[in-house]
């Protein structure tokens, strides 16, 4: 009951009016920049799908998004003094950081699902393949869990979380992430990717771009493993963190 | 700890600390400080910067002391957070969700102490303090009293057997601070640990005789209130008056005797009493009487902190 109260109230906060205008907008940039490209034949159409519309979904669109509300999930509340609120409650730590780390998936799994739903659908409407819904569903499901596991403790530590975060994609995943495949398994969207492409079509796989996939196996149930252990261990860590560092606001 | 020659220790502890202390870095904010609290109300004291909310996040465990140790009910509440549900923290800093009404922000709490009934508890608490009428309006929009009102209701909707208070009268009028004090005292009365921090030493005055007394991060002095005054009647006490008419009631406070001296600004009177608690009494008729509006009425932390440092010198 406790948990579901945290967990409730987070999601009311991170879901405002506001925020799923601005961000909804946001995620769907990608299906935007998709259609109006307009891809003539088939082969261009599906190019561009998994070129630009995929390239800024995946790699802009999803590690942002998520980056915003996961960073405020316990970062505003220490920030604001609210969270003193939450811990001086008959509540376990594990409890509240196992709340907070769920609400954040979810509230950023709906705000990138708009995008995720708009962009295979630009596709599916256009190429009438409607095939890549639920991959793309799937893919931006884990890759929102594991970014959130990251990005909501880093909100709690950091007063600079949001460029600290945007470093870590930008420069980690992208930059070296990206020039050694050896650290593909380190890139949330990667993940998610790999999962988006285990769960598309066979005939498709040896179109897909080797540099996001890089060192990993398409598939989905590997995917899903790791974003699980990774929010197990985060939840762990943001307990124990919460359990052992001073609140001073 | 031997409560029967400590006047900062009580028999029947309900929350106890010792030997505590707390540094951030090169600040020491608490040193050494032992002291217990127990059934009853029981004032914390100290001019502002004193320690006295670090003391009481150190106590309710949203700080780890660097040194000794707090405990609640016989636990270290930061341990077993199940303690929380005997306590209730009412906090200094105006941090609220202001995107809630006054009744989703009780509710919230009631939900995060587990009880059953959360809208009937919500409306019990908001009853108490008030605030029924506006209960259904947005936090953002209250004024500070307001808002002050509201974190008590959410600090006491699970009826704590302790609860903790830190400065909870600031920014409150003059009646909802006599109704709060009300409260407050009929928890003390029930058998409830009432903790509350001031600087105001007529606030505490009014809620109770127990005192713990800090300065500078130490104990400066614990026990019967009426001893602490005591040493300090040769120091005249500064207060601050707001009212629309400075003049006029300075002139009439001087002709009436009840101050030693004045220093007139616009809406603004800061004069010296030797006899605080007289000046107090007065004031109001005076102002009626007048027909002069008096909207505050605050000693000033400058003389407290020279009393406080007086009792330290002691």
């Amino acid at each position: 009951m406790f948990a579901r109260a945290l967990f409730v109230a987070t999601l009311r906060q991170m879901l405002s009016i506001g925020r799923l205008v601005r961000f909804g907008l946001l995620a769907l940039a990608p299906a935007a920049i998709y259609i109006l490209s307009r891809p003539g034949s088939a082969r261009e159409r599906f190019d561009s799908f998994l070129g630009i519309g995929l390239g800024t979904f995946y790699v802009v669109a999803v590690p942002v998004i998520t980056l915003i509300v996961a960073a405020t999930a316990l970062g505003d509340e220490r920030r604001d003094g609210t969270l003193s609120f939450i811990l001086l409650r008959p509540i376990s730590r594990f409890r509240i950081a196992g709340a907070k780390i769920a609400a954040a998936s979810l509230a950023a799994f709906v705000l990138t699902g708009f995008g995720a739903l708009g962009l295979s659908l630009a596709f599916g409407v256009t190429a009438a393949d409607t095939r890549f819904v639920v991959p793309m569903l799937v893919g931006t499901a884990i890759a929102t869990v594991l970014y959130a596991a990251i990005f909501v403790p880093l909100g709690y530590l950091a007063d600079r979380s949001t460029l600290i975060g945007l470093a870590f994609v930008f420069i980690w995943e992208n930059g070296i992430a990206g020039a050694l495949p050896a650290l593909g398994v380190t890139s949330p969207w990667r993940l998610g990717y790999s999962a988006f492409v285990g769960l598309s079509p066979a005939e498709v796989l040896p179109r897909f771009d080797s540099f996001a996939l890089a060192n990993l196996q398409p598939g989905a149930g590997g995917a899903l493993l790791r974003a699980a252990v990774i929010a197990a261990i985060s939840v762990t860590v943001t307990a124990w963190m919460l359990r052992s560092r001073d609140t001073t606001a | 700890m031997d409560p029967t020659n400590n006047p900062a220790l009580v028999p029947d502890a309900t929350v106890a600390v010792e030997r505590v202390s707390k540094w951030f870095g090169q600040k020491v904010a608490v040193s050494d400080v032992t002291c217990s609290f127990g059934p009853g109300m029981t004032g914390l004291l100290g001019p502002n910067g004193a320690g006295k909310t670090t003391l009481l996040r150190l106590i309710v465990g949203l700080l780890t002391p660097s040194e000794g140790a707090t405990r609640i009910l016989g636990d270290n509440a930061r341990a077993a957070p199940e303690v929380y549900r005997h306590v209730g923290v009412v906090p200094e800093e105006d941090a609220v969700y202001t995107g809630m009404t006054a009744r989703q922000y009780v509710e919230y709490a009631a939900r995060l102490n587990g009880l059953e009934d959360v809208p009937g508890a919500a409306s019990k608490a908001i009853d108490l303090v008030e605030l029924s009428g506006d209960a259904d309006r947005s936090i953002g929009g209250f004024s500070k009293g307001m808002r002050q009102r509201t974190k008590v209701a959410a600090g006491m909707v699970h009826e704590p057997r302790i609860l903790i208070l830190d400065e909870p009268l600031n920014g409150t009028d003059p009646v909802q601070r006599a109704r709060l004090i009300a409260i407050f005292r009929r928890l003390g009365d029930a058998g409830h640990t009432v903790i509350v921090s001031s600087h105001v030493l007529q606030e505490v005055e009014r809620m109770t005789d127990r005192v713990i007394a800090m300065v500078d991060g130490k104990l400066a002095a614990a026990g019967d209130i009426s001893a602490i005054r005591r040493a300090m009647t040769d120091i005249p006490y500064r207060v601050r008056i707001d009212t629309d008419d400075a003049r006029h009631l300075a002139a009439s406070l001087t002709t009436e005797g009840l101050i030693d001296g004045v220093q007139v600004a616009d809406k603004l009177l800061h004069v010296e009493t030797g006899d605080l608690t007289l000046l107090g009494r007065r004031l109001p008729s005076l102002s009626r009487e007048l027909g002069v509006r008096v909207t505050g009425f605050r000693p000033e932390d400058e003389s407290l902190e020279s009393v406080f440092r007086y009792l330290v010198r002691r």
